[in-house]
């Protein structure tokens, strides 16, 4: 400590030059392939291993950053800014959201610490956080069904014969596969990413065609989630009641009104929560699972 | 042939579980996750018999074809699920059918366990604020690995051992019990209802409410098309479709 007051006492001429570097930070390193492979590689690699119920995939996300936030940000105050913008909410599908993300992310944190040495107007924090969240709901529709509902059971169908005759290759290719085919493209979306990230940067301030995808994006991922909550939701009444000795079956009577209409009441009950009390995804666990149990007791579902 | 379980075979496979659960073989541990396939033949090689192993593990697939964790909630764990079940029926000689019926309230019991693992997380993992704010990149590092995989391993380990070198003769029995009691039921129609949490969470992520009437357009063709039995790419077709008229016509409208 005392080393350094000597050191600035004794460099008194230079204390202008002090001043403005203080509001410059120093050039970041040029992101080359190997940096954006780190990235993705760390972000495939933690995925799901910290998921947490209050950030999700959020910890996963910044682990992946670490190394090119590291070359971006060499003042620490400002690097220690973007790992902690990077731990909020996160969750998203792993190669087309996480893969995709992580590119675009990149590239506006490299605009980012550029303006920033270069004594510019900096993309704000909102900004790049606003990009994330506004991408990562539409594109895990996506990947959610095309590779943990699709490609994975195409794989698993192909070679599921082997099982069956009681070979163990059965069950490594589709592993193989699977990984292996997943890693590549997911990669493949981090380059797109960044070099699509690094051109739309400025239309997302702007709006433009960003806004576009988002919204086509949106579409998508709302039109895959109301097929999965038709597929997968599992929600039925095993009610059954008598009045002058005629039964009455309340599934039978619920699908005359509308087929499907429990598991449709369960989440859109979770959504209007959400919508109220915001992303309380803990409580609604527990709400969800207090009532599926509750219900069941007494065989209502 | 005979095939026994030692104290040695029921760790090894308690330590498979450890590694898949933890998700710390990376993003391709989903399919290890999802699938029985991988564990069944690691539960084939570590106890001896793979043949069979394979036949029992390839009749739980089946089972759980198809499965997928809209938003990560996954309703059962087909992976914790084999890790008991082929055990089991490869010391029982049990017909591939009698797994399953040991599988599924395992799988499901086991999707508690994922869950639990969250919720631990969610308090464990406080330290990498304390290193993010410090700039700390080491330190941020292992607060995001390498705490949750102790918790993991510290979970799963001690748990999968215990119910397969105590447990796996007595769970066949257990099974045969709560198959068509109330427990099985409550289990079942949670295990069905969950996958609403994460569609509803994604919903809401997206926050477009004047989209909204695309989730009720595929909600009800998913209902009405049911029996067609339309495979999800098709279904991924339409909906880039609907998203590319979408936004065709949004933005003639606001050129003109």
């Amino acid at each position: 400590m005392s080393e350094e007051v000597a050191a600035t006492n004794a460099d008194v001429p230079a204390s202008e030059d002090v001043q403005a570097e203080e509001h410059r930070i120093p050039q970041p390193d040029k992101i080359t392939n190997k940096d954006l492979m780190k990235s993705w590689f760390g972000w495939w690699w933690a995925n799901e291993v910290p998921h947490t119920f209050d950030r999700m995939l959020a910890p996963a996300f910044c682990f992946g950053l670490i190394p090119t936030l590291k070359k971006l940000y060499k003042d620490k105050t400002e690097l220690a800014k973007a790992f902690q913008r990077h731990l909020l909410f996160f969750n998203t599908q792993a190669t087309w959201g996480g893969g995709t993300l992580t590119g675009v992310t990149i590239s506006l944190e490299e605009a980012r610490a550029k303006a920033l040495a270069n004594g510019e107007e900096p993309i704000s924090e909102d900004m790049i956080n606003n990009t994330k969240v506004g991408l990562m709901g539409p594109l895990a529709g996506i990947g959610d069904s095309i590779d943990s509902g699709t490609v994975q059971y195409i794989f698993i169908a192909i070679f599921l014969p082997f099982a069956q005759k009681g070979n163990f290759m059965g069950a490594l290719l589709p592993f193989l596969c699977f990984a292996i085919a997943t890693f590549t493209y997911g990669y493949y979306f981090t380059k797109m990413g960044y070099s699509l990230g690094r051109a739309a940067a400025k239309e997302i301030m702007t709006g433009g065609r960003m806004a576009g995808i988002i919204d086509g994006l949106g579409v998508l991922g709302l039109y895959m989630m109301g097929i999965l909550a038709g597929q997968y939701i599992k929600i039925q009444s095993y009610l059954k009641f008598t009045i002058s000795k005629k039964t009455f079956d309340v599934q039978d009577i619920l699908n005359t009104i509308l087929p499907g209409i429990l598991p449709l009441f369960a989440v859109l009950m979770l959504y209007w929560y959400f919508q109220k009390q915001g992303l309380k995804i803990t409580r609604g666990l527990v709400y969800l699972t207090i009532a599926l149990v509750v219900l069941s007791i007494f065989y209502v579902i | 042939m005979h095939v026994t379980l030692s104290i040695w075979q029921a760790l090894l496979i308690a330590l498979w579980v450890a590694l898949v659960e933890s998700r710390i073989l990376g993003f391709s541990t989903l399919t290890m996750r999802f699938s029985p396939l991988m564990t069944g033949m690691m539960v084939g090689f570590i106890m001896g018999d793979i043949k069979q192993a394979m036949i029992v593990t390839a009749a739980i697939q089946l089972v759980y074809m198809g499965f997928v964790a809209p938003g990560g909630a996954l309703p059962a764990e087909p992976c914790i699920a084999t890790a008991i079940a082929v055990p089991v029926a490869l010391l029982g000689h049990m017909s591939p059918q009698g797994a399953i019926a040991i599988a599924v309230p395992v799988g499901l019991l086991g999707s508690y366990l994922y869950q639990f693992r969250f919720f631990l997380n969610t308090f464990a993992l406080k330290p990498m604020d304390k290193y993010a704010k410090e700039g700390n990149a080491r330190g941020l590092g292992f607060a995001i690995m390498g705490i949750p995989t102790l918790i993991s391993f510290a979970l799963f380990i001690p748990l999968m051992f215990i119910a397969l070198y105590f447990g796996a003769p007595v769970i066949s029995g257990l099974v045969a019990n709560i198959e068509h009691g109330t427990l099985i039921h409550v289990l079942n129609s949670v295990g069905g209802g969950l996958a609403a949490l994460g569609i509803a969470v994604i919903m809401q992520v997206i926050g477009k409410k004047q989209l909204l009437p695309f989730f009720f357009l595929a909600y009800f063709m998913s209902v009405a098309f049911a029996k067609l039995d339309i495979s999800m790419t098709i279904y991924a077709i339409f909906g880039a479709i609907f998203a590319i008229l979408y936004v065709t016509f949004t933005s003639k409208k606001s050129t003109n």
